[in-house]
């Protein structure tokens, strides 16, 4: 029996499938650009659904409430931070055009604004954040307005604690209260928010549940729920208890596994290949070789081998948690290209001794160097490939997590990432555009 | 523990089938066989115990224990609990928790190493039975039906068609064939329980002019001997199978609506190295083909209340191994047949869909409670489209799926894709209707 390879051709090649390479995806369907995106179960799945922009500045004690002043300012202390690499308002449309595709696609989002928004944590913490689903948007505005507000839980339900959030929120929060009450027919001890979040999109279940959230809620009129409002369709589960109900309703994010994140890439994983995109996903690329007439992508998938034809590349494959870098005794390695890593001279200066030390670690900004035209450079200075590009936080010179600016890199990066890739198809469409 | 490392356990609840002996099953160093097992780079230490793996299996919670549990307590040292533990017959080895892992961890090896390792005796016994039926005659049938009966069976409805269905006269039902261009396999259900149930099938291949043959030997489709646990008689089986394609010079194995079928053969072929001189193909893809090609000109023209469909992905030919290709032919093939606004997806769907329940020989393991747990959340999800029937090309999904909807009050039916495309096309004789409800009967008449 033999193995028979499949073969695509496109015009540009995706890999990675976290928010970059989702982002990056969008952004070259909504220019008509022929896709393929391949990559391994990210770790979109983590995300509490908030896309963070810039949340926190280096060595400043408050978080950033203007994340647009907040650049500026990065861009004259960190000149090489990817995000001080795009454009403000390119950032701007960027996070318009992802989040515009999201609502039209299923999940409702807000628009960033010209403020950062004081969203809620699992445990009942405060971030900022620059835009939130729409399950999400009532609990800020609760909290704003101090209204009188009863958090939910659940027996069984691990990783979200009513008493936890009212407990970190009660000198901010005065009227908070706490109410834990048996989800519908769970019949397990251990349960998860993926299940809930599904059984809440049949209705019977909707009806048990009103029951007695109405029950809990007591004299409030608004309620706080971990997430788990549906998984395909949350605007409409929202809805549908809220008249159930009469109270107003809003998420907040679980622990991973959480449905936020979920939501997202069954969202991508649906939407996308409707829309065009040749989508592989689950799956890494083995080896990736370019010639002078594009680059060629090799991988397996359950069935067999599969080959793709591109004319241009975009590496979003991230870094440790999705294997985009590879972490050695002898050093930090970009997986698949075998890229030169701007890392800490050596593995005693990855971490501080502790792990909460205020200037963060060095590890944390490794990365591979990219120019102005975001192609990634050999270690002579010179692009590895004209038809490649670079998007996400394999990118150096950030530390997305004590920036809270992990959707901000990825999108804004994308953005700039499709863009020249675009550029670039055009040109060699029309040599004599070529610049 | 006795001296050999080995301890008595008891058998996992069954309601029915033989009592068990309090034979023992060897402890297995999980961890150890886990690096034997993985492919270079992949390791069980790599775990972040998320618990994605966990969230999304229907299994969790079973017998107490998740996939997350099993990998951990697998670093943990805890072989003797994994290694007796009951759960390793509701795991479906669906793979979803392979499929949903960050660090692509594979939990399903570690579970088919547990059940080869269980004695046969301590085994389920439907399952085992199962297996021991399909080594016995060369029919390779989980039913034990012989090749002469099967031969018998298909030219007594065969010929009762012809003289009861005048626009099928000519049909055809051919039997070794020699260099026929598809060896087509056939669940023993038909035959063996609603032979009329094959007549859909034949009626297909007779308007596309397809040129076909079943075989006397290895027609079978089912092989629990893969779910038992069993090696070497899965080799049997699939070796039967492979040297009856290949007796007969056929050029396409097509495997008909069947999931596991599909999957225990083409991996058996991998596995044991096996010679095919054949593809391996879907009855699904040649459907949307015949479509596409003009060669089955079915409609939705039929539909005329509105009738709402859904599907459901079969582990065993989507996530398992076609991808999402397969999933995306069976939606076109549904849209064709019941209407573009008619047919609601299930959530989640393809290769994220969650397995029925009545995989992994969990229908026929006997333990009856467990799987409807586990189909719960199965049910959840057809409830969630308010479809009126579900589609489904494997008939241990379409099995699970009815018991299901039965124990937790549903209002839907589950019906072949055979039987929809010849209700479209108007030549479904009264005999073939048995999973047509009241609303779609109504339609016939």
């Amino acid at each position: 029996m033999k193995e028979e390879t499949r073969n695509f051709t496109t015009q540009l090649a995706i890999i990675g499938s976290g928010i970059a390479g989702f982002a990056a995806s969008i952004f070259a369907v909504n220019r008509k650009i022929a896709t393929a995106q391949i990559g391994n179960t990210g770790a979109v799945a983590y995300t509490t659904g908030y896309l963070d922009l810039l949340g926190k500045m280096d060595g400043a004690q408050a978080a950033v409430n203007d994340p647009w002043q907040a650049l500026e300012q990065l861009r004259k202390s960190q000149s090489n931070h990817p995000l001080s690499r795009v454009a403000v308002a390119d950032i701007h449309r960027g996070f318009n055009e992802f989040t515009a595709f999201l609502g039209e696609c299923g999940i409702a989002y807000s628009q960033p604004e010209k403020r950062n928004i004081t969203a809620l944590t699992p445990v009942g913490t405060l971030k900022q954040t620059l835009c939130v689903p729409a399950t999400m948007a009532a609990g800020p505005r609760a909290f704003a307005a101090k209204k009188p507000c009863v958090i939910i839980d659940f027996i069984g339900l691990k990783g979200f604690s009513g008493r936890q959030v009212v407990a970190n929120l009660q000198d901010r929060w005065p009227n908070l209260g706490t109410q834990r009450i048996a989800f519908p027919d769970m019949v397990h001890g251990e349960i998860y928010p993926e299940v809930m979040a599904r059984a809440l999109e049949v209705p019977a279940t909707r009806e048990k549940l009103a029951y007695t959230l109405k029950n809990a809620a007591g004299q409030a009129k608004v309620i706080g729920l971990p997430a788990i409002l549906g998984m395909h369709c949350p605007d409409h589960v929202r809805a549908e208890l809220e008249r159930l109900t009469g109270l107003e309703i809003f998420e907040i994010p679980t622990m991973p596994p959480s449905v936020p994140g979920i939501r997202l890439r069954e969202l991508f994983e649906q939407v996308l290949p409707k829309k065009g995109v040749t989508l592989i996903p689950q799956q890494k690329v083995t080896a990736l070789d370019f010639d002078d007439r594009g680059a060629t992508l090799s991988l397996f998938d359950s069935y067999g081998p599969i080959r793709i034809q591109a004319q241009t590349v975009i590496l979003a494959t991230g870094r440790f948690l999705s294997g985009g870098l590879e972490a050695h005794p002898d050093g930090i390695r970009e997986h698949l290209l075998d890229l030169p890593v701007t890392q800490p001279a050596d593995r005693t200066h990855w971490y501080h001794d502790r792990y909460t030390d205020p200037r963060g670690h060095a590890i944390h900004r490794a990365g591979i160097e990219i120019d102005d035209t975001f192609r990634p450079l050999r270690l002579d200075g010179r692009p590895y490939s004209d038809r490649l590009f670079a998007a996400g936080i394999i990118i150096a010179h950030q530390d997305w997590i004590r920036g809270r600016s992990g959707a901000g890199i990825a999108i804004a990066t994308a953005f700039r990432a499709v863009a020249e890739a675009e550029r670039y198809l055009l040109a060699e469409t029309n040599p004599e555009k070529r610049v | 523990m006795d001296k050999n490392g080995s301890y008595l356990v008891t058998a996992p609840k069954q309601e029915k089938g033989t009592p068990m002996a309090d034979t023992q099953i060897a402890t297995i160093n999980f961890k150890e066989e886990a690096l034997r097992l993985l492919p270079e780079g992949a390791s069980f230490e790599a775990c972040l115990t998320c618990g994605l793996c966990s969230s999304g299996c229907p299994a969790s919670g079973i017998e107490n224990m998740d996939p997350r549990k099993f990998i951990r307590m697998a670093e943990l040292g805890m072989d003797v609990e994994l290694s007796t533990t009951p759960w390793v017959w509701c795991c479906t080895q669906c793979k979803r928790c392979h499929h949903v892992c960050p660090m692509n961890i594979d939990i399903s090896q570690l579970v088919f190493l547990a059940r080869s390792n269980w004695p046969e005796d301590k085994k389920p016994s439907g399952i085992v039975r199962s297996c021991q039926m399909i080594l016995a005659t060369d029919s390779t049938s989980a039913m034990g039906l012989p090749p002469a009966d099967f031969v018998f069976v298909v030219d007594d409805v065969l010929q009762e068609v012809r003289a009861t269905q005048p626009a099928f006269q000519h049909l055809q039902a051919p039997m070794d064939k020699q260099g026929a261009h598809f060896f087509v396999n056939q669940n023993s259900r038909e035959p063996m329980s609603e032979p009329d149930e094959m007549v859909p099938l034949w009626k297909i291949f007779h308007l596309v002019g397809a040129d076909w043959t079943y075989s006397s030997k290895g027609w079978a489709a089912e092989n629990f001997c893969m779910f038992s646990g069993n090696e070497t008689a899965w080799y049997e089986v699939i070796k039967k199978r492979v040297d009856a394609v290949n007796e007969l010079g056929c050029q396409v194995w097509l495997n008909t609506e069947c999931g596991h079928s599909y999957y225990t053969m083409w991996q058996g072929v991998k596995r044991f190295n096996l010679t095919a001189n054949f593809r391996l193909e879907s009855l699904i893809t040649y459907y949307a083909r015949w479509i596409r090609e003009g060669k089955l000109p079915v409609n939705s023209k039929w539909n005329t209340k509105g009738i709402k469909f859904t599907v459901q992905d079969p582990c065993m030919i989507v996530r398992k191994a076609y991808g999402d290709a397969i999933a995306e032919d069976m939606r076109f093939v549904t849209r064709a047949l019941v209407g573009e606004e008619n047919f609601i997806d299930m959530q989640p769907n393809r290769s994220a869909n969650y397995c029925c329940g009545g995989g992994g020989g969990f229908l026929q393991a006997g333990m009856t409670e467990h799987r409807r747990t586990y189909g719960k959340r199965k049910f959840d999800q057809i409830a969630a489209t308010g479809a009126a029937y579900v589609l489904t090309p494997c008939h241990n999904c379409h099995s699970q799926m009815e018991d299901i909807g039965h124990f937790y009050g549903g209002n839907y039916g589950v019906v072949h894709f055979w039987t929809l495309i010849c209700l479209s096309l108007g030549i479904l004789g009264d005999n073939e209707r048995t999973y047509l409800g009241p609303d779609l009967l109504e339609l016939l008449d």
